[in-house]
C-alpha cells in the first residue's frame, strides 16, 4: 500500500514569536538521540564517534545528540553501530521538540521558570540542564550569550510554548 | 516556599523538582529472613536530628540520591549519587 | 478643609499634582505622596474604624506596621481591601475606600460596640458565646463576622497577571537605609552579585525623611546618588517596592515586588506583582528597627502618631502632622522630631520626657517645654485628638493640642533572622530583642540595635566586607562618610506600664487589645506568652504585632515579676507582611494552571468528533459520537460491537513506553517483574507483574524483548511515571552494578490498538511485512516497514479487548497520518474510532484487570495471576513478604465475574457485596464491584468484583449494595472472563 505520509510537527502551526527584547521560534524537528553509556562515568570516545550534531549532556553517562536535518534509518544504524562499544542509542527524535530563546531578555524569561542559575558564570554557553522551567520538565542548553535552547517532551510541547509565551509578553 | 537540595550532578535546585522516597535502607540479602525482610519493608526510625533518605532528582538529571537532611533544621548536609552510596556503604 | 501641606519642602513633586478620592470625596495630592500622606494633606485624620469596638482611628505609622490605615483600593476585579496607606503610593484616579464602618466612617453603629465592651474583653469568644450551641453558627458567628473585620474581596476574578521568578545573588541586602546602601555599595564595588530590596517605592529608608547631611549633601541625595551609582552597576540588582517576606531553607528568601500597584491602569503583558524566590549566598538584614508606641489611655485617638512617621510626614512628604503638636519619649530621638517641626514652623507646645535626666546636655536648643521625669497618663478626644493630661511628680496637667507624636524606644526588625527556629535573645542593654548572626546570614545597622546614621554606615559595609569574605571574595569597606545633624539616640529603659490610666490604653490596635485585657490573661492563668497571645489575640491580626508584641511582652514580664527574657516571644514565621493569593498563585491559573499533555493521536481523535476526558495531564478520546447517536452509551456499545464484529481503532499513545538497553536488561527485569523474563525470546512479548516489596501488585503490562539487550516495556498510563522512578531507583539504588540503562519513550511513538476479527487485513495493507498467524503468531512483536519502506514502525500482537488485536508504534510525528490511512482502509470494512470508555467494557468483558482492581491490596493469587509467579528466581522485588501468612490465606478477597440475575436490573462501582439473606451492613460485606459496565455482548450490566474466597463462590448468588443510594440489587458471582475463556480468538 502506497500513500502520502504527513510529518505533523508539533508547533508547526507556531511562527516565531518576535518581540522587542526576545524571540521564541520553534526547531525543525530533525534529530534527537538519547545516548546512554554503561555507567555514569563513562563516556569518553564518544565525540568522536559522531559527526556534525551537537552533543549535550543530560544526566550522567547520558547525553542528547541534537541536530536540524532528521536521520535516515541508515544514518542511524550506522551511528548506532558506531557508538555501540561506548553509548546505546535511543531515537527520541519524535518524542522531543525544540524551542528556542534568544534576545536579551532570554535569561529574565527563563528566570521566571527555572532555579537554575542562568549566570554567565555558573551557566556559560555550550552548558546544558535539565530542569523544571514552571511545571514542564524541559532540557535547557545556552547556545549563546543570549540564545537557549529548550528541549521538551513532545506532549508537553504546546503547552510549554504557551507559558513561554506569557513569560514573555512583558517584553514586547 | 523554598528548599534546595545540592545534587551531586546538577547543582543546588528547589525541592519541586525532586521526589522523595524515605530512609535510605541497604535492601536485605534475599536470604535474609522473614524478620529482616519485615523490618526493612515496614520498620522505619525516626529521629531528631540527621536522617538519611532517598531523593530522585526526578525532573533534572534523574539520579537517586541519598540526601542527609537534619529533621530539626532543614539543613542538607549531604547528597550523593545512590549509586555510590551503594557501592561504598550499603554492603 | 484645611492643608496640613507645607509650603515647601519634601521629596514630592510639586509639578506633578494628583487627584484621588476617599470614601467619594475628591481629594488631591503630589506625585511623591503615600495615600497617607496625601489624606494627612488635606486634613483627613479618621482614617478608619477599629475591629473589636469600631474606634475612630488614624494614621499610626509611616510603613510597613500601619495597624489603623487599612483600606480598600481599586474597583472591580482590581479591588485590594486592607492595604496599607502607608504603603499605598498616590496616583492619578485612585479610589479608596475606609473599612469595618456601616453606614459611614463618621457615623458608625458599630461604634456602640466600644460600650458593650464590658463583655467584649479578652476571651470573649470562649466565654459569651458559649451556650447555646445551636446559636453559634445561626446567630453569633455571623454577628461576629460582620462587626469585626476587614475589608472584603472583590467577588470578580482580578484582570492582572502575577508571576514568580527566581534569582541568584552572592548579597542579598534586605533594606536600603543607610545601612544597607553602604553594604550594598561596598559588596557592588568590589564586583559581587548583589541584590538590594526595599519596600519603599524608593531606595533611601530612613534618609529620605532625614535633615541631616551626609559628605555635605542632604542625607535624600546623597541615597539618590548611592542608588544611581548603584543602578550602573551590572552586577547589582535593585528592587524597590519589594518587600522580603520570608527566609527559607538553602537561604532562600521569598519577596514580592509590587510592578504596577502604584498605576491606574497596569500595562498588560506586565505582572503586577510579581513573587520573588531569592537564593542568597549570604544576606545582611538592613530591616531597620520599628518605634515602640507608649501605652496610656485614649493611645488610639486619631492624632496620636509615631514620632519618626511624624517626621516622615514632615521631612519626607511636607505635611504638618498637627497644628498644635506635643512629644512624648523615652528616649532622645523624640528630639530630632522636635527641632525639625520648628524648622518648619510647627507649633510644638511640650516635649513629655519619662526620664527623670531627660536629654543629653546640649542635644535640644529648641524652644518648647521641657518636662522631665513625666508621663501622657490620658489622650482626649474623640475623631481627632483634643487634649492630652500629664502627671508628673504626683500632679496633673492637662494641655490642648491635636497632635501628639510618640516615641517608646526601638525594636529592631529581626523577623527574617528568626523565621528559621532561631529565637531572639532579650538585651537588657539594648531594652530589646536581638537576633543573632547565623550561618549565611548577619544584622547590620538599626536592625542590630545601632542608632545613627554613620554607625550605621560603618556598619553595613563592615558586615558586606565579612560575609563576602565567607566566599572567598575581597571587599574593601572604605571610610564613612561625614555625617552633620544627626541625633543619635542610645537606647534607654522601656517604659512598660504607665500608672494611673483612665480611658483604654491600647497594645495591639489592629485587635484592639488594650491593657486590662493582658491584665486579665494574666489574672486567669494565661501568662505564658503563647497563651496571652491566643487569649486576648494580642498580635495574632494582619499587623502580626510589629507595633505590639514587644509591649505585650513586657507588660506580661512586670505583671509576673520577672525580666522580658523569661517570657520570651511567640515564633516568628513568614509572612512579615500580607502577600496577596494572586502573587503566590503565580500566572498558574486558567489555561495556565496546568501544562496539557497531548497525544501525538490527538488531531486524529479530534478529527473522529471524539470527546475528551481529562486523565492526569492527558487528554483521551472517551468515545466518538455519531450522527443520530444521542446517548454516550450508544456510542460506546455501538464502538464495542464494532469491535467485537469487524474492527476498531484506538489511541493507546499514552500508555508509558519506556526503553531496557544493556547486557544485564534481562536480568534486571527478571528482578523486577514476578515472573520470568529471562528467558522471553526476541521477538515476543509477554505480559508482567511488577510487585511492590511488600508483596502486593504495583504495576502491570506488557515487555517486549526487541533484542538480545534491548526491551520495550508498557506500564499502565497511570503510573508510567511511577515505574520508571522505580526502575530507577532498582538501577541505581538496588543493582549499581548492573549494566542496565533506561529512556522513556513515551512521547516517541504514536500508538494504536487495532482490534477486532478484520484487524489483520486491515493492517496487512500497510505492513510491508507477513503479519499472518502463522508468521506473526499471539505474543509477536517486531520492528516492521510500512508504506513500502517510508516508514519504520513497532508491532505488537498483543490484545487488552480479547479479540484478535494488534498494538501498532509509528514515530509520533506520523501518528496521524498513520491513523488516517488505517481509516481510510478500514472504512469499507467498518472500522470504526473507539474510546477509552469502550475500550474499559471491552476488558471488563474480557476479564482484564486495571488499577481498579490493581488498588494496593492485592496479591498475584488474588487476580488468578498465582502461577505466574516464579518459584525458580532467587531474588524479585516482592518475593520475600509474598509468602507471608495473610498473603497466602484462603479467604482473602479474590476476582470474580457479578451479573444481575435479572438482565434488566443493573449496579455500579462500588457496591458491596453481601451473602444472600445477609443483613446489610459494612460487618457482612464480602467485597466490592471493583469494575462494571454494561456489556453489549452479555446483554446485561456486568461486574468485576473483589470477593472473599471470591474464586471458589462461583454460580453463587449475593445481593449486590449500594449503600449510599439504597440500591440492592440481586445477583450473581461468576467466573471473571466473559467472553472467550478459552482464548480461541486471540490465536486466529
Amino acid at each position: 500500500m502506497s500513500m502520502t505520509l504527513r510529518h505533523h510537527p508539533v508547533l508547526g502551526g507556531k511562527a516565531a514569536l518576535r518581540l522587542k527584547d526576545v524571540t521564541l521560534e520553534a526547531l525543525p524537528e530533525g534529530h534527537v538521540l538519547q545516548l546512554l553509556a554503561a555507567a555514569p562515568e563513562a563516556g569518553p570516545g564518544l565525540r568522536e564517534r559522531i559527526g556534525d550534531s551537537d552533543l549535550r549532556p543530560l544526566a550522567p553517562g547520558q547525553w542528547l545528540l541534537i541536530g536540524n536535518a532528521p536521520l535516515t534509518p541508515e544514518d542511524l544504524t550506522g551511528l548506532e553501530e558506531r557508538l555501540k562499544p561506548v553509548a546505546d542509542i535511543v531515537d527520541q527524535s519524535h518524542g522531543r521538540v525544540r524551542i528556542a530563546l534568544s534576545g536579551p531578555a532570554a535569561r529574565a524569561v527563563l528566570a521566571k521558570g527555572t532555579a537554575v542559575n542562568l549566570d554567565a558564570a555558573a551557566f556559560p554557553v555550550g552548558h546544558a540542564a535539565q530542569t523544571l522551567i514552571g511545571h514542564i520538565g524541559a532540557h535547557l542548553a545556552r547556545t549563546g550569550e543570549d540564545s537557549f535552547e529548550l528541549t521538551v517532551l513532545r506532549g508537553f510541547a504546546e503547552s510549554l510554548w504557551d507559558d513561554l509565551a506569557q513569560m514573555a509578553a512583558e517584553f514586547a | 516556599m523554598a528548599s534546595l537540595i545540592a545534587c551531586p550532578h546538577c547543582g543546588r535546585r528547589p525541592k519541586e523538582e525532586f521526589t522523595v522516597k524515605g530512609a535510605a535502607l541497604a535492601r536485605p540479602e534475599p536470604q535474609a529472613g522473614a524478620d529482616a525482610w519485615f523490618d526493612h519493608v515496614y520498620l522505619r526510625d525516626n529521629p531528631r536530628g540527621p536522617y538519611q533518605e532517598f531523593w530522585h532528582h526526578t525532573s533534572g538529571c534523574r539520579r537517586w540520591l541519598v540526601v542527609t537532611r537534619d529533621t530539626a533544621t532543614h539543613e542538607v548536609e549531604e547528597a550523593r549519587d545512590a549509586a555510590l552510596w551503594n557501592r561504598e556503604t550499603a554492603r | 478643609m484645611t492643608s496640613y501641606r507645607l509650603s515647601q519642602g519634601g521629596l514630592i513633586d510639586r509639578a506633578r499634582p494628583l487627584s484621588f478620592s476617599f470614601d467619594g470625596k475628591p481629594m488631591s495630592g503630589f506625585a511623591g505622596d503615600s495615600l497617607a500622606s496625601a489624606l494627612l494633606a488635606n486634613g483627613q485624620r479618621l482614617m478608619g474604624r477599629s475591629f473589636k469596638y469600631h474606634r475612630p482611628r488614624g494614621v499610626l505609622t509611616a510603613g510597613a506596621a500601619e495597624p489603623n490605615a487599612l483600606m480598600t483600593i481599586g474597583k472591580g476585579g482590581r479591588t485590594e481591601p486592607n492595604t496599607r496607606a502607608t504603603l499605598q503610593e498616590l496616583y492619578d484616579g485612585l479610589t479608596a475606600r475606609s473599612q469595618n464602618r456601616w453606614p459611614s466612617l463618621d457615623f458608625d453603629i458599630g461604634a456602640l460596640n466600644g460600650l458593650l465592651s464590658p463583655f467584649l474583653s479578652a476571651g470573649f469568644y470562649y466565654k459569651t458565646f458559649m451556650w447555646p450551641a445551636a446559636f453559634w453558627e445561626k446567630l453569633y458567628e455571623p454577628f461576629i463576622r460582620k462587626a469585626a473585620g476587614l475589608g472584603e474581596a472583590a467577588k470578580e476574578s482580578d484582570p492582572d497577571s502575577f508571576e514568580k521568578c527566581w534569582a541568584h545573588c552572592d548579597l542579598l541586602v534586605i533594606g536600603a537605609g543607610a545601612t544597607g546602601l553602604a553594604a550594598a555599595l561596598t559588596a557592588g564595588r568590589a564586583g559581587a552579585r548583589v541584590i538590594l530590596v526595599d519596600e519603599q517605592a524608593e531606595l533611601g529608608g530612613s534618609l529620605l525623611s532625614e535633615t541631616a547631611t551626609i559628605g555635605g549633601v542632604p542625607a535624600a541625595q546623597f541615597a539618590r546618588e548611592a542608588t544611581a551609582e548603584l543602578e550602573a552597576l551590572p552586577n547589582v540588582r535593585t528592587l524597590a517596592r519589594t518587600t522580603a517576606f520570608g527566609r527559607y531553607d538553602g537561604n532562600v528568601f521569598g519577596a514580592v515586588e509590587r510592578v504596577q500597584k502604584h498605576v491606574a491602569t497596569p500595562q498588560v503583558g506586565r505582572p503586577v506583582e510579581r513573587l520573588w524566590r531569592i537564593v542568597a549566598g549570604r544576606a545582611l538584614l538592613a530591616t531597620g528597627a520599628e518605634e515602640r508606641p507608649l501605652v496610656f489611655g485614649g493611645n488610639d485617638i486619631p492624632g496620636v502618631m509615631m514620632a519618626g512617621a511624624a517626621r516622615s510626614y514632615l521631612n519626607r512628604t511636607a505635611v504638618a502632622p498637627a497644628r498644635q503638636m506635643a512629644i512624648f519619649t523615652t528616649n532622645d530621638s523624640g528630639y530630632a522630631l522636635a527641632r525639625d517641626l520648628e524648622a518648619c514652623g510647627v507649633a510644638l507646645t511640650a516635649i513629655i520626657d519619662s526620664r527623670p535626666e531627660g536629654a543629653a546636655p546640649g542635644l535640644y536648643k529648641g524652644q518648647a517645654r521641657i518636662l522631665t521625669d513625666a508621663l501622657v497618663r490620658d489622650a482626649h478626644g474623640g475623631k481627632s485628638l483634643s487634649a492630652i493630661t500629664i502627671a508628673r511628680q504626683g500632679r496633673t496637667e492637662t494641655l490642648r493640642l491635636d497632635g501628639l507624636a510618640v516615641s517608646g524606644g526601638f525594636s529592631p526588625v529581626i523577623h527574617l533572622a528568626c523565621h528559621r527556629g532561631d529565637k531572639p535573645v532579650w538585651s537588657d542593654a539594648q531594652g530589646a530583642f536581638l537576633a543573632e548572626d547565623r550561618k549565611g546570614l548577619a544584622l547590620a545597622g538599626a536592625a542590630a540595635g545601632l542608632s545613627g546614621l554613620a554607625a550605621c554606615y560603618e556598619a553595613g559595609a563592615r558586615k558586606a566586607v565579612a560575609l563576602l569574605d565567607q566566599l572567598g571574595i575581597a571587599a574593601t569597606a572604605g571610610s564613612v562618610p561625614t555625617v552633620e545633624g544627626d541625633i543619635v539616640a542610645p537606647a534607654t529603659k522601656p517604659l512598660w506600664s504607665i500608672p494611673g490610666i483612665r480611658g483604654k490604653a491600647f497594645i495591639d490596635f489592629q485587635n484592639d487589645v488594650h491593657r486590662a485585657d493582658l491584665a486579665l490573661a494574666v489574672r486567669e492563668g494565661y501568662a505564658h506568652v503563647e497563651l496571652a497571645k491566643r487569649y486576648t489575640t494580642n498580635g495574632m491580626a494582619t499587623d502580626q504585632g510589629k507595633l505590639s508584641n514587644v509591649n505585650a511582652i513586657g507588660l506580661l514580664a512586670e505583671a509576673r515579676g520577672v525580666s522580658p527574657a523569661e517570657v520570651g516571644t511567640t515564633t516568628f514565621r513568614p509572612f512579615y507582611t500580607p502577600v496577596s493569593f494572586g502573587a503566590l498563585a503565580g500566572s498558574s491559573h486558567g489555561k495556565h494552571f496546568q501544562p496539557v499533555r497531548q497525544s501525538p493521536l490527538h488531531g486524529w481523535a479530534k478529527k473522529n468528533g471524539a470527546r475528551f476526558v481529562e486523565t492526569g495531564l492527558w487528554y483521551r478520546s472517551a468515545w466518538f459520537p455519531r450522527t443520530g447517536e444521542t446517548t454516550w452509551r450508544e456510542s460506546v456499545d455501538r464502538e464495542v460491537r464494532t469491535v467485537r464484529e469487524a474492527a476498531g481503532l484506538c489511541d493507546v499513545s499514552m500508555l508509558g513506553k519506556i526503553e531496557i538497553t544493556g547486557k544485564d536488561a534481562a536480568l534486571f527485569l527478571d528482578r523486577v517483574y514476578c515472573n520470568g523474563f529471562a528467558n522471553l525470546p526476541v521477538g515476543k512479548a509477554r505480559y508482567g507483574l511488577m510487585l511492590r516489596e511488600d508483596g502486593f501488585i504495583y504495576d502491570d503490562g506488557t515487555t517486549s524483548r526487541l533484542a538480545e539487550d534491548r526491551f520495550f516495556m508498557t506500564t499502565t498510563t497511570a503510573y508510567a511515571a511511577g515505574v520508571l522512578n522505580h526502575l530507577e531507583f532498582c538501577a541505581q539504588a538496588l543493582w549499581p552494578e548492573l549494566d542496565v540503562r533506561l529512556a522513556s519513550v513515551t512521547d516517541q511513538w504514536a500508538q494504536m490498538a487495532i482490534a477486532g476479527p478484520l484487524a489483520r487485513t486491515i493492517l496487512q495493507e500497510i505492513v510491508d511485512e507477513d503479519i499472518s498467524n502463522e508468521a506473526f503468531p499471539f505474543l509477536g512483536a517486531r520492528a516492521v516497514s510500512l508504506f513500502n519502506g517510508a516508514l519504520k514502525g513497532r508491532l505488537f500482537r498483543i490484545s487488552f479487548s480479547g479479540e484478535l488485536a494488534y498494538e501498532l508504534a509509528v514515530p509520533a510525528g506520523y501518528g496521524e497520518s498513520v491513523a488516517d490511512a488505517l481509516m481510510e482502509i478500514g472504512k469499507p470494512k467498518g472500522l470504526c474510532a473507539y474510546g477509552v470508555e469502550a475500550l474499559s467494557v471491552l476488558r471488563i468483558e474480557k476479564g482484564h484487570v486495571t488499577h481498579n482492581e490493581i488498588n494496593g491490596t492485592v496479591v498475584p493469587a488474588d487476580l488468578g495471576f498465582g502461577r505466574m509467579v516464579s518459584a525458580k528466581k532467587a531474588d524479585f522485588i516482592g518475593k520475600h513478604m509474598l509468602a507471608r501468612e495473610g498473603l497466602t490465606a484462603g479467604n482473602r478477597h479474590q476476582l470474580v465475574g457479578v451479573v444481575p440475575l435479572d438482565p434488566a436490573a443493573s449496579f455500579r462501582t462500588g457496591a458491596h457485596i453481601l451473602a444472600k439473606g445477609a443483613a446489610a451492613t459494612l460487618e457482612n460485606s464480602l467485597g466490592h464491584v471493583s469494575s462494571s459496565c454494561y456489556s453489549p455482548h452479555v446483554g446485561s450490566t456486568i461486574g468485576l468484583a473483589l470477593v472473599r474466597a471470591g474464586s471458589s463462590r462461583h454460580g453463587e448468588e449475593v445481593m449486590i449494595w449500594n449503600g449510599l443510594r439504597g440500591e440492592y440489587t440481586p445477583g450473581r458471582l461468576c467466573d471473571p472472563v466473559f467472553i472467550d475463556p478459552e482464548n480461541a480468538k486471540l490465536k486466529i
